[in-house]
């Protein structure tokens, strides 16, 4: 793979490391000031704020929706290609939910209704939290017990939060909102960001044979490998985009976003430290 | 394995295809594949398309509605009975009140944590915490009550699912009515049935005495510990009370049970018929009594009928109010779509994947065996699918992530034994597929954990994309991707 210029070996680790740094903490940033105007890292959808959403299928135009729902408290409207519309609405009592699902019915028959009672938003929030959590708790441990050294484990970990946070202030910066789906995105990426992470360590602290080769090499694995499954998500994005499927875009582009960071991390942020690591540890050349 | 040196003869004899149908991971691979096929495709029972693939709401059209118990359940520390609380709570708020532990009691109406400290102060108890909720008895009656609600509408695809938190709570029960739309879905969920008393006068002729509007509360099955008989204990108004009073009188009840059941119905059809008991002969003759039970009988048995039978006494009343926490509805034709979008996205990101890995390696001979491990993956999966999980928009999100991350991984293990492009002998590859299967262990190890916690907290769809998820990699790296790694030394030995 000659295309493609970065060479692993030639920056300064230090260099390396303060890119992804930077970005981690513009991110943190952004992702602070989310909390505090918002109450969550990311800006909550119907999942978590509560709220109507309703998707359709019709001919109709954009304005004629809307004049539909004129009464109704309409806060956003999407539109696909294929004359799908996504529409959120604002919160609303039982009573006003029953009424307002006859109207839809009567209206479009075929149409898609979710509603979240802000009540259960708040339970779905607090087990999202606890289920992240539990997540990078259970990361941390299986990459203590593969690895047995403290720093580079520290690394691989950070590197997983990073990830999530970076990932996250783009969210935020997309307008991109934070739903079971692209909480369940945000899970998964703990599990991606690592995987690259655990091969590039693993060949460099396992393997016998020079510093520079196995970075090179894992860096030549690692590339496909992530670019591969990127291809893939990229697929379902632009798919699911044109359709209209609002579950399958959103959890696409949050996987894609972190995939994106997950290379700068494994290949800047962790590159770096473990060539400093090994430099400090043992004098270049052998390794058990 | 067991004969060691038959086992290597054999290896020397077949080389390529030979060796390969004899591996014992390509074999075990070929014969799941078979089989998930064989799960999809075979035409058992009626389906409602080509395959036997059980579909979520959003893709097969359908509703679902969340419903939150208005109810609390309080944590104490009581020096005395934990019953003697309850009771005692039970008259300050003016509600039932059971305890459902040692140190909890379940309150049927929503309070303010204010109130319910003041409660079990007064009752000579410490407050420790509050939850809204239920505890697990009466979760499982409301399934029941909704379960025998939603089936007797003959809507044969119905899930009722309590959602009990990590403290054992059951804070909602979520009910999924597959094909019926979201008015419809309501209309069910609250419907309630005619509940009817009526007494045996003369043969098969009986006499009405009242309706379940007269039935005030209804109590969760108990066995009476002395008999070991099952029962339900339900309570009149006074009005009923007296109406029952003087039906059995008027009938002869009272002077000669056995000649008069007590008969009830629910929708015109009996649920419960016995005679009174002769105490309670007795005492109704003097007075209107209140509190009643009706016994089952003993052992199993006498346990589910008087489970059925608190169902009919509720008569579709649910033991605690319930208010919609969630609802959604998917029709038949926006799921059809959303199916489409679903296989069309599916082939986009195999060929993606494809072409990605053709411009890696430009051999086919690579090329091939990696996509059609991937492609046999998933059809592992989806087979497995067909018995464990249905599928919905986000696990099919979770298959196409598999679809991603199962080509990563055969790349990791093709790099690995190809290492400079060179093929290395048997021992070698043998050494570094080990090596390379350890990397790709560590990678499923942190996403099988990272995704475990979805699977407990049952976050309602986010369980089918967790479990999609975690069983895709384990197929992968217990199956399919060895499996692979055998082929794909075959292959390069043989150029």
């Amino acid at each position: 793979m000659k295309k493609f210029k970065y060479d692993i070996n030639r920056y300064d680790p230090k260099k390396m490391m303060a890119v992804p740094a930077a970005l981690f903490a513009v991110a943190a940033i952004i992702v602070v000031i989310t909390f505090i105007l918002t109450g969550m890292p990311v800006t909550p959808g119907i999942d978590f704020a509560g709220g109507t959403a309703v998707t359709l299928q019709t001919d109709d135009s954009k304005e004629e929706i809307e004049a539909y729902f004129a009464g109704y408290d309409l806060q956003s409207i999407e539109e696909g290609i294929s004359g799908s519309y996504y529409l959120k609405f604002g919160p609303m009592s039982n009573e006003e939910m029953m009424e307002f699902n006859d109207y839809i019915l009567a209206g479009y028959p075929d149409a898609g209704i979710d509603q979240i009672g802000a009540n259960f938003g708040e339970t779905l929030q607090s087990q999202a939290y606890l289920a992240l959590l539990f997540a990078f708790l259970g990361m941390a441990v299986v990459v203590f017990i593969a690895f047995r050294k403290l720093l580079p484990a520290l690394t691989v970990v950070f590197a997983g939060i990073a990830d999530i946070t970076i990932t996250a202030a783009v969210m935020n910066l997309f307008g991109i909102e934070l739903s079971l789906a692209t909480t369940a995105a945000l899970l998964m990426l703990i599990g991606y960001s690592v995987d690259s992470n655990i091969l590039l360590t693993t060949k460099v602290l396992k393997r016998q044979g020079k510093l520079e080769e196995k970075m090179e090499g894992a860096f030549h694995t690692g590339f496909v490998m992530t670019s591969t499954t990127f291809c893939a998500i990229l697929a379902m994005f632009f798919v699911s985009l044109i359709g209209n499927v609002p579950t399958l875009y959103s959890i696409a582009a949050v996987l894609l976003i972190g995939l994106i960071c997950d290379l700068i991390f494994t290949w800047g942020f962790n590159a770096g430290m473990l060539r400093l690591y090994i430099g400090k540890t043992v004098p270049a050349g052998g390794r058990k | 394995m067991k004969r060691q040196p038959v086992q290597k003869r054999e290896k020397k004899e077949h080389h390529g295809f030979a060796a390969l149908i004899r591996d014992p991971y390509v074999i075990l691979a070929g014969i799941l594949v078979l089989g998930a096929l064989l799960a999809i495709f075979a035409p058992v029972g009626d389906r409602d398309g080509i395959t036997n693939l059980q579909f979520g709401l959003d893709l097969e059209g359908g509703s679902w509605i969340q419903l939150e118990f208005q109810a609390d359940v309080v944590t104490v520390q009581t020096p005395v009975d934990i019953s003697a609380v309850a009771s005692s709570m039970a008259k300050t708020l003016d509600c039932t009140v059971i305890p459902i532990d040692l140190g909890k009691v379940e309150v049927d109406k929503k309070f303010s944590e204010a109130e319910l400290k003041a409660a079990v102060e007064k009752a000579g108890a410490v407050f420790i915490g509050t939850e809204t909720g239920v505890g697990k008895d009466t979760a499982d009656s409301v399934k029941r009550i909704l379960e025998s609600k939603v089936n007797s509408l003959g809507t044969n695809d119905v899930k009722v699912n309590v959602l009990t938190g990590i403290s054992g709570v059951a804070q909602y029960v979520r009910v999924e009515l597959a094909g019926v739309d979201m008015q419809e879905a309501q209309e069910i969920v609250g419907k309630q049935g005619l509940f009817e008393i009526r007494i045996q006068t003369v043969g098969d002729e009986t006499e009405h005495v009242l309706y379940g509007d007269s039935v005030i509360s209804v109590q969760t099955p108990q066995m009476d510990p002395a008999t070991g008989v099952w029962g339900v204990g339900f309570t009149l108004d006074d009005a009923g009370a007296l109406a029952f009073q003087q039906g059995c009188i008027e009938t002869g009840a009272t002077r000669n049970p056995a000649a008069h059941n007590i008969n009830m119905y629910l929708d015109a059809e009996e649920v419960y018929s016995a005679p009174l008991s002769y105490e309670l002969a007795a005492s109704i003759s003097k007075h209107p009594v209140n509190a009643l039970s009706a016994s089952t009988g003993t052992g199993e048995e006498g346990k589910q009928k008087a489970q059925e039978l608190e169902v009919h006494l509720r008569a579709g009343a649910l033991p605690v109010e319930v208010e919609i926490a969630g609802s959604g509805s998917t029709s038949a034709a926006l799921g059809d779509y959303f199916k489409i979008i679903c296989i069309i996205a599916g082939i986009a990101a195999l060929a993606a994947v494809a072409l990605v890995v053709y411009f890696r390696y430009r051999v086919p001979q690579i090329v091939l065996p990696m996509v059609l491990t991937n492609v046999s993956e998933i059809v592992i999966l989806l087979g497995i699918a067909v018995f464990i999980q249905q599928l919905d928009l986000a696990a099919i999100a979770a298959l196409i992530a598999v679809l991603g991350t199962g080509i990563d991984q055969l790349v990791i293990i093709t790099d690995e034994v190809m290492h400079e492009g060179k093929v290395p002998s048997k021992v070698i590859y043998t050494k570094r597929l080990k090596r390379a299967l350890l990397i790709i262990m560590t990678s499923a190890a942190t996403v099988i954990i990272a995704m475990f916690p979805l699977i407990i907290m049952d976050l309602s769809t986010l369980k089918g994309f967790a479990i999609i998820n975690i069983l895709g990699i384990l197929i992968g790296v217990l199956i399919t991707r060895p499996a692979y790694g055998r082929i794909v030394m075959e292959i390069l030995s043989k150029k």
